[in-house]
């Protein structure tokens, strides 16, 4: 996710900037969002940045969206690729370094995401102008910490693709001026909260909030908080679901969605009974926004993501390279997105599933992204491994591992980087706690294909 | 000093005449089908060769990994083996020294300037490539003595080279405004979106 810190933010904004088409009722909800008696001690402020013309850029997705067919004939290619992958060649400095096209698509080279991260502005187009360029750093849950640039042309159109995959559950969302349309919930040490409404819903309100405690005047404000505001869905991660089941909330949402990292079936059960509401697994990333939503239920023994639109062409690749059959598993390998920085071309996700085109849309089957992990202090407080991240950011550690075993015990591995390894004790420490069993190796390499590595993992 | 070789204008032809195999994808890892080390491998032996020397056979069938560092790189490979399947060159002991061009750094810098395809459409890239195989061999053009050879070869290197850099200062220049605006957004709010990941 993405974890500007709000004291790395040093240029502020007027809400005029932050919301270039606010209306009055957005207004006048922004002020009780932010005044309201139970609202958290938010970090930081943000808008959606989207003016007329931008808009009308995610209206016009929107309607695309609801118009064209996703997919592909099996065996064949979408319409739109050629002319895709011709302009890569032609004016992406990192895809025109590959010499000129090949004549057979699977002849194109793949990249991941540690080439992503040494230059993302080698995957900027040309003629790409740079007017409304932002940029989303993400905490590296899974290898490397990447920068990704954005616009908010791309962060409007998850509105439109999450309304498409509830739509998929017969769900439409109707909130509109002075009412709440989503709630972005986590549960982390320290986040970006704010308070937010969104020009594609009707100036409808959207919050992103951290569960966790700390970030409340009185732990029991959340629950009274998030029942007056009567949000028409969740979003958030499965951890931060966990502990939204925990409050004593009495409003019902349309839906929960869940990101991030994997939503297993038991968890996913107990949230569908706590809330009486669909839970929807979305597969997303920071590279690419959402690309297909869960559309079997928890007891399917086989789980099964439908793309959620046209602009995607999957693939899936076996160690070698060689794309796989219909049914066989492998690497997901994406080319296309609607992000104009960052035009993908085979980019391998260190996800895997296989494809299925049984079911009308391309299917993933069985998809395996990151699994959710969970540390414990010390004291056994719960921490995310977005905390170990916020923890370790001074350090701006290329690359590292961190295991939490059984009995507690840390181990890190860290490579390709000059930091002093007493600097980094201190700083897991004063997370976790004095007494916390730590051990820091210093690697050449980590062994794996492609030096791939999951960058957090627990055995508790 | 440089013995007398071919004319010039047949390499140059020939180069412009290359037939759709050389320039095929060369196969690396999955992708690809030309393997250029045995098709190299047999233009050597044509020249008095043995097998490929083992540097030489890993430079030309490098692994999957290296796909992009090495395609360019390949293909202008295939191109070089093309010459020297010339008439003209076959049955004379050029082996080693085609390997030693193969090897170094003249081809190698070639490559990542210019895209086979873009080499044989350009003439005097054509001629850049066909002098530098000439001069590899020790041998000059027929019809052109040895400092005719050289001041040539170095006006058309000189020439490309500047377009080169020209184009690179361009895509740098390019780069460092994006990575500036990066650096100046960075320290600003982004835009909300309604999920994370």
């Amino acid at each position: 996710m993405a974890t500007r810190h709000p004291s790395r933010v040093t240029t502020r904004m007027s809400d005029q900037e932050r919301f270039p088409l606010l209306t009055d009722a957005g207004r006048a909800l922004l002020k009780r969002l932010r005044e309201h008696p139970y609202a958290p001690k938010y970090t930081a402020e943000c808008g959606n940045r989207l003016t007329a013309e931008y808009l009308a850029r995610v209206k016009a997705f929107e309607k695309e969206l609801q118009t064209t067919p996703v997919g592909w004939p099996v065996g064949q290619y979408p319409e739109w690729l050629d002319g895709f992958v011709e302009l890569c060649f032609a004016e992406v400095p990192f895809y025109r370094n590959y010499g000129e096209r090949p004549t057979r698509f699977e002849d194109i080279p793949t990249f991941d995401r540690a080439e992503l991260s040494r230059a993302p502005w080698a995957f900027v187009p040309d003629s790409q102008a740079l007017d409304g360029l932002i940029v989303n750093s993400t905490s590296g849950t899974t290898g490397h910490p990447l920068t990704v640039i954005s616009h908010p042309v791309v962060g409007g159109s998850y509105t439109p693709l999450l309304k498409a995959a509830l739509a998929k559950f017969g769900i439409t969302l109707t909130s509109g001026p002075g009412e709440v349309a989503c709630v972005l919930v986590g549960y982390q040490q320290k986040a970006y909260t704010y308070a937010s409404v969104t020009p594609d819903q009707n100036d409808a309100g959207h919050l992103k909030l951290n569960l966790h405690p700390a970030d409340w005047r009185n732990p029991d404000d959340r629950a009274r908080f998030l029942d007056d505001l009567q949000p028409e869905i969740y979003t958030g991660d499965p951890l931060a679901f966990a502990e939204l089941a925990q409050l004593p909330l009495t409003h019902t949402p349309k839906a929960l969605i869940s990101t991030a990292m994997t939503l297993l079936p038991g968890l996913r059960q107990q949230l569908e009974t706590r809330f009486q509401c669909p839970v929807v697994d979305i597969y997303s990333m920071n590279e690419s926004g959402p690309i297909a939503v869960q559309v079997t239920n928890s007891a399917s023994s086989v789980a099964r993501h439908q793309l959620l639109h046209h602009r995607l062409y999957v693939e899936i690749l076996d160690a070698e390279g060689n794309r796989c059959p219909p049914g066989a598993r492998g690497e997901v390998t994406l080319t296309g997105g609607f992000n104009p920085f960052l035009p993908l071309l085979r980019y391998r996700t260190n996800d895997y599933a296989a494809l299925d085109f049984s079911g009308g849309a391309p299917t993933l089957l069985n998809l395996e992204g990151r699994a959710p992990v969970q540390f414990r202090a010390v004291s056994g407080q719960t921490l995310s491994p977005l905390d170990v991240t916020g923890a370790l950011k001074p350090f701006a550690l290329p690359q590292f591992t961190l295991h939490q075993d059984a009995a507690g015990a840390l181990r890190m591995r860290v490579r390709g980087s000059n930091a002093n390894p007493e600097e980094i004790r201190a700083a897991l420490l004063q997370l976790f706690g004095v007494a916390q069993a730590l051990t820091i190796e210093k690697v050449q390499t980590f062994g794996g294909a492609g030096d791939k590595v999951i960058q957090y993992s627990s055995d508790l | 000093m440089l013995q007398e070789g071919p004319y010039l204008e047949t390499l140059t032809r020939r180069l412009a005449e290359t037939p759709p195999d050389f320039l095929t994808e060369p196969k690396i890892g999955p992708a690809g089908m030309v393997h250029v080390d045995a098709v190299l491998a047999d233009i050597v032996r044509e020249l008095g060769g043995g097998s490929l020397p083992e540097d030489v056979a890993r430079l030309l069938n490098p692994p999957a990994k290296e796909a992009k560092e090495r395609r360019k790189f390949l293909r202008l490979a295939l191109l070089v083996g093309w010459l020297l399947a010339d008439p003209w060159f076959r049955g004379k002991p050029f082996a080693q020294l085609a390997l030693d061009f193969l090897r170094g750094a003249d081809l190698q810098q070639l490559a990542q300037m210019l895209d086979a395809p873009k080499l044989i459409a350009d003439a005097e890239r054509r001629e850049e490539l066909a002098r530098l195989v000439l001069k590899a061999l020790n041998l000059r053009p027929a019809g052109e003595n040895e400092a005719q050879a050289q001041d040539r070869l170095m006006t058309i290197n000189s020439s490309e080279r500047q377009r080169v850099i020209a184009a690179a200062r361009a895509a740098e220049e390019r780069a460092r405004q994006i990575r500036e605006e990066m650096a100046r957004k960075a320290a600003e709010e982004a835009a909300d979106k309604w999920s994370r990941e």
